[in-house]
């Protein structure tokens, strides 16, 4: 379902790592976007997190100081992701506008 | 106004700020629904943020569906979500938030942030009809005597250290007792058979109270007495109960006395003790005051409390708008503008 791929940008010398989800919909991208958006990121530096909507494809871009902080943001947020999807499964789809 | 008053109002609420996972569903001061799961560690043993998330991810959903059919209700029956906002745990109050937040959405509802303490207190206030008590909330995260002033729930006194319910799940912890249904639960039921008191520190401070000496304290005497033969573990067990309790009657009264009031309400995790409810019950008998608690169903943490309060919040115009829907691991009683009453 995603499309993991993570990589070193020489240029700033941080870690980089970005997922992409696709959504049956534009507008069930749009509602993950918004349930996994509101809360900060726990640490206060070394890392930061970037959520986009294009389509029906959520994209999730991290830049991290160090591979373990990575690793935990990751981690959690795919966990997050994963209760999302279930409850789209479970209580969708989307009631019409 | 007029329009919204004459419409029954639906508010489902979602709770797992600590160890409890719980949905509940309300409809004008009725509950409809209050399922809820308690994750349950071995003797010895607390829960952690990490592990109590995953515990809650696997069965909020299935707590949720649960609270809808017993409810008899579809989504669209649904007129408003409450969450808890905080405080507590953080990845637990996250993964409760997402699930909230998504729902919301999929059914195109309003969404509605609750402080968790304000849940119990407007819960203890629909259950037990109290009007304006002064109010002790006790759990184990929380220790606070509360008044209400002003559209504030007030703080008047607090503990100034660790919460009273985690003092006695501590305790329980450190001579094993077991946590199934709870450490606070068993540690009453040992306590009715200790015979002998042990002297504990006994500290109020004012209107406020200190814990973690205490705990200290017995957490230090109890293998030497035990071992010793000097008294028994049901005996620290009621010693522990009188000493605590005796302290948050005496703020209680204190709180009372300043306000000129003549109710208590006592809410949370630790208000459905029995010889908590008693000894503050020979307090407000001699003062002719109305004590009021309730039983495990909603002192403990549950769904229908932020419901309710949410209900309220709702009622008075309050939503929370997704961007700003946030959790927050500290969250005070005395944040909460009180839209509500008077």
């Amino acid at each position: 379902m995603a499309a993991l791929e993570s990589e070193t940008n020489n240029g700033t010398g941080k870690l980089e790592f970005s997922l992409d989800v696709p959504f049956p919909s534009s507008r069930e991208a749009i509602i993950a976007l918004q349930s996994l958006s509101p809360d900060r990121e726990p640490r206060k530096g070394g890392i930061s997190k970037q959520l986009t909507v294009s389509g029906s494809t959520l994209s999730v871009r991290w830049s991290a100081d160090e591979a373990r902080i990575l690793r935990v943001s990751v981690n959690s947020f795919l966990d997050h992701l994963s209760l999302v999807l279930e409850t789209m499964e479970m209580f969708g789809p989307p009631v019409s506008q | 106004l007029l329009h919204l008053l004459s419409v029954m109002t639906v508010v489902l609420g979602f709770e797992g700020s600590a160890n409890k996972i719980g949905v509940g569903i309300i409809r004008d001061g009725e509950v409809l629904s209050n399922p809820r799961r308690t994750y349950i560690t071995p003797p010895g043993q607390g829960f952690l943020p990490s592990d109590t998330a995953r515990h809650h991810r696997a069965v909020i959903l299935t707590v949720l569906k649960e609270a809808l059919e017993q409810a008899g209700l579809k989504p669209a029956d649904i007129d408003c979500v409450a969450y808890t906002k905080g405080p507590g745990m953080g990845a637990p109050l996250v993964t409760v938030a997402l699930v909230a937040r998504t729902v919301a959405q999929l059914w195109g509802k309003p969404l509605l942030g609750v402080n968790h303490c304000i849940g119990h207190i407007e819960m203890g206030r629909l259950i037990t009809n109290a009007n304006n008590p002064t109010v002790l909330y006790v759990s184990g995260g929380n220790t606070q005597v509360i008044a209400y002033s002003e559209r504030r729930y007030r703080i008047f006194g607090e503990t100034i250290d660790i919460a009273v319910g985690n003092c006695l799940d501590r305790f329980a912890r450190v001579i094993k007792i077991s946590n199934d249904p709870s450490p606070g639960y068993n540690i009453e039921q040992m306590a009715k058979k200790g015979s002998q008191y042990v002297e504990l520190p006994y500290t109020v401070k004012g209107m406020d109270v200190s814990f973690s000496g205490i705990l200290s304290y017995i957490e230090e005497a109890a293998h030497k007495m035990l071992s010793s033969g000097q008294c028994t573990a049901e005996d620290l067990c009621f010693s522990l109960q009188e000493t605590l309790f005796s302290m948050l009657v005496e703020i209680t009264e204190r709180a009372m006395a300043h306000c000129g009031s003549q109710e208590v309400l006592i809410v949370g995790g630790v208000g459905c003790n029995l010889r908590l409810q008693e000894m503050m019950g020979v307090m407000c008998k001699e003062r002719g005051a109305k004590l009021f608690a309730t039983d495990e169903r909603f002192c403990i943490d549950n769904g229908a409390m932020i419901a309710q309060a949410g209900w309220e919040m709702f009622r008075s115009g309050q939503v929370t708008e997704l961007e700003d829907s946030w959790i927050t691991q500290r969250y005070r009683t005395d944040e909460v503008e009180v839209t509500w009453r008077d």
